[in-house]
């Protein structure tokens, strides 16, 4: 097992790693941004390293700093977390170059499953069902138009090097497709420096269902479950619980074991998710793979009392899993709320600044997961994320009505968040129902 | 046995009430003025009631001011590294990146500069190094080193403080 490690990553994920690193008896060192100088997370690692300026192209996306930073630490290991470089399948490659242990899957899968394209023809030859698609990427206007043809209207335009949600471009008709095609070119040029578009046929109103895979570098890989992600805004998650309600047994087992046998076709290890998208009829199809940890893995680990973190450290020291698919029991449900400093009544704009009052919930099946507290000041160059609130019991009924009375329980002023919209959202009836979509939220509550 | 009359809820017990303003209240409306008009003393006076509120320094962040760059110095530069100099006239040169810093080109070399050697914004006054590629850091500003405040082969991060200068 490692003896020392570095997160190259801030807030409540870096905490998040720390957590599980000092239970097991590994040094941290994390680094950070003159922007996060004084949170008080960092006085949790054993080391702390300053390595730029606030934007993250000077600090958190920096590779030559983080790298030189490990260095000067004499760490073994680096944990790059969720969102920055960890799925930066070049970060990986210089850590390796560097004899640093990257703490995630390999570099090969890295690149397959990050190019969007790639990763449907593995879904494919894994026999997981792909929505119809075009054929490999789209080369002009001509031939988008031709693949619409064929797939059927609307379809979706998107980015081979996207994911997450971004770049993406939908189409209802030929005359829509042929003005936003060079459009949405340019922008996946622009933002992830590869113009390559693929189509899909789009499915109107579906549910986000995704599944958690963990493999080993023997090449064992197990499901720890599926996740419902449907409550969203603007393809962004909020709400994410498991199991999934309204899930048939047989189609759950049916979803994890795709995903199971995609990720052996990759040859994947680590943790990751494979998302898929769900129609009314209940079929499913295959969407991306995230090679990380994700936002939403408390859920999962309330239910199954695992540690994700502790697994993928494991994995990455060359351990073994030694559990079977049939040791993989869930009990009771968990719900899991991101509260985000943002004002849901002026349009979500970002509300960072100095946290003036703090309390944050308790009691029975509550879990809090964040790096915030009263006097603390949210920077306004990150993301919004304020901490997770994540609530675990018997039953799905009992999980939101001790959400609920969590959510109740909240001092934090003057920062807006969106907790008025998760409480909402809990009382609304299509969350107690599970029948949803992912436009729902914007479509009926929103209004938007 | 006759039965019980159905228990209110707080809700309804509140509505039912009779309507007054407990001091309590006001105390907190008047804390929460304070605090979104960074007010230190406030007095209110009505008819026969007065609330007098004094508020403390505002808090420090609960991380404290505790530079990560004390956590990683080390020891402190010995005393014949620094000439005292009122603090208000010196410039610090800081690490611009992350490495190991080196006080001279090469083991065999003099130092760059040393307590009282004159720069100015072009001279190199030490080398980081970060995964094998040598960085000269540049003095940027014109004087005289008063301090060196990093030792050679120490590891030093960004923004770091590594000179005092006392500009000309």
């Amino acid at each position: 097992m490692f003896h020392r490690i570095l997160i190259a990553n801030r807030g409540e994920v870096a905490l998040r790693i720390i957590r599980t690193c000092k239970e097991m008896g590994i040094e941290t060192v994390a680094v950070f941004s003159e922007a996060d100088r004084n949170a008080s997370y960092l006085h949790l690692a054993d080391e702390r390293i300053c390595i730029g300026e606030a934007p993250p192209a000077e600090s958190y996306l920096n590779i030559p700093r983080i790298i030189a930073a490990a260095e000067i630490a004499d760490v073994e290991a680096i944990h790059p977390g969720y969102g920055f470089l960890a799925e930066n399948a070049h970060f990986a490659e210089v850590c390796r170059d560097c004899k640093i242990a990257f703490i995630g899957p390999s570099v090969e899968s890295m690149r397959a499953l990050g190019d969007k394209i790639k990763a449907k023809e593995f879904a494919r030859a894994a026999k997981v069902p792909t929505t119809p698609s075009s054929d490999g990427a789209v080369e002009t206007v001509e031939e988008a138009v031709t693949t619409a043809g064929r797939i059927g209207y609307p379809v979706a335009v998107k980015a081979a090097g996207g994911g997450g949600g971004r770049g993406i471009r939908f189409a209802h008709n030929e005359a829509t497709l042929r003005s936003c095609f060079k459009q949405a070119r340019t922008e996946a040029e622009i933002s992830f420096g590869d113009g390559r578009l693929y189509m899909e046929k789009c499915l109107e109103n579906f549910r986000h269902v995704e599944v958690q895979l963990l493999g080993d570098m023997s090449g064992k890989v197990l499901h720890l479950g599926e996740r419902e992600c449907t409550v969203q805004r603007r393809r962004q998650k909020l709400i994410e619980e498991s199991p999934a309600p309204n899930m048939p047994a047989g189609l759950r087992d049916e979803i994890c074991n795709s995903a199971v046998r995609l990720a052996k076709e990759v040859g994947y290890h680590s943790a990751g998710t494979v998302e898929f998208i769900m129609d009314e009829d209940l079929n499913f199809y295959f969407m991306e793979v995230n090679t990380r940890i994700q936002v939403e893995h408390p859920v999962t680990e309330m239910i199954l009392g695992q540690d994700i973190v502790k697994w993928q450290l494991r994995v990455a020291a060359g351990e073994r899993i030694d559990m079977e698919q049939s040791d993989i029991v869930p009990r009771g449900w968990s719900i899991e709320c991101r509260i985000n400093a943002e004002d849901p009544a002026h349009g979500f704009r970002p509300s960072p600044g100095r946290v003036e009052a703090f309390v944050a919930p308790g009691g029975l099946g509550v879990r809090w997961d964040s790096h915030v507290y009263q006097g603390y000041a949210i920077p306004s160059c990150y993301d919004s994320l304020v901490g997770k609130l994540i609530v675990h019991r018997p039953s799905r009924g009992e999980a939101i009505a001790t959400c609920r009375r969590a959510l109740e329980e909240f001092v934090i002023y003057p920062t807006r968040t969106t907790i008025p919209l998760c409480r909402d959202i809990l009382a609304h009836p299509k969350f107690q129902a599970g029948q949803w979509d992912t436009t729902y939220v914007e479509r009926e509550m929103l209004k938007v | 046995m006759a039965s019980k009359a159905p228990k209110k809820t707080v809700a309804a017990r509140k509505a039912a009430a009779p309507a007054k303003t407990p001091v309590i209240d006001d105390v907190k409306h008047l804390v929460k003025l304070m605090i979104e008009h960074d007010l230190v003393e406030v007095s209110v006076a009505d008819g026969g009631r007065s609330i007098a509120l004094k508020r403390g320094s505002s808090s420090q962040p609960a991380g404290g001011a505790l530079s990560a760059g004390a956590a990683q110095t080390g020891s402190a530069a010995p005393a014949a590294d620094k000439v005292e100099e009122p603090a208000e006239l010196l410039v610090e040169v800081k690490s611009p990146m992350v490495g190991t810093l080196y006080t001279a080109a090469s083991p065999d070399s003099d130092p760059y500069v040393a307590v009282g050697s004159y720069v100015d914004e072009n001279t190199v006054v030490c080398i980081v190094e970060a995964m094998k590629v040598m960085n000269e850091v540049r003095a940027e500003v014109s004087g005289v080193i008063t301090e060196i405040c990093v030792k050679n082969a120490q590891p030093v991060e960004y923004g770091q403080v590594l000179f005092r200068v006392r500009p000309a």
